[in-house]
């Protein structure tokens, strides 16, 4: 049960990651979706894929990967976010 | 789980109208960032529903060459293509 928790809620920051992507409305805004949804979306899923059917060798490798995506996700989005304001880029004002 | 799995390609279906689409090449970036992002999180519930775990050496693999070229697909375009 609480592995489908998890995983359900991490579903839903996917969605709702989604939808700030598609319906924002310029980079840094969708950024900020991006970034912080889908680093808290993919890591919920992770988590409740690790305690789904208990202890199993390849968890070790699950959780490398969560370690990997929660270094690699905040570093990939602050250097895109960096490349578009050192090119000049500026948002839309309100 | 399969229904998870389910979102997340309808997810990634509707992230890669933002990359077809995207104003900006930033947005493009973005895009390939989170697709990357839901394709990893695709691989691993299919490795662990279908019981073969090398499935997840090959989501391994290809987080750390989504990021890389990420970056270095961001450096380039912060230095401004091709002519610096």
């Amino acid at each position: 049960m609480i592995p489908l928790i998890l995983a359900g809620l991490g579903a839903a920051f996917v969605l709702i990651g989604t939808l700030g992507i598609l319906r924002l409305r310029d980079v840094y805004s969708r950024l900020q979706a991006s970034g912080v949804s889908d680093t808290a979306g993919t890591g919920l899923i992770l988590i409740g894929l690790v305690v789904w059917k208990g202890w199993q060798p390849h968890d070790a490798t699950l959780l490398l990967l969560l370690v990997l995506l929660l270094f690699t996700n905040p570093i990939a989005t602050h250097s895109i976010a960096k490349s578009a304001f050192t090119r000049g880029h500026r948002g839309e004002p309100e | 789980m399969t229904i998870v799995e389910g979102i997340l390609l309808l997810s990634l279906a509707a992230i890669l109208w933002r990359l077809l689409a995207g104003p900006t090449p930033w947005d493009r970036l973005l895009a390939y960032n989170s697709a990357s992002n839901r394709v990893v999180a695709v691989l691993a519930i299919a490795a662990v529903t279908a019981g073969r775990s090398v499935v997840l050496d090959v989501a391994v693999v290809y987080v750390a060459l989504s990021f890389l070229g990420i970056v270095v697909l961001a450096r380039f375009m912060e230095r401004g293509g091709v002519n610096r």
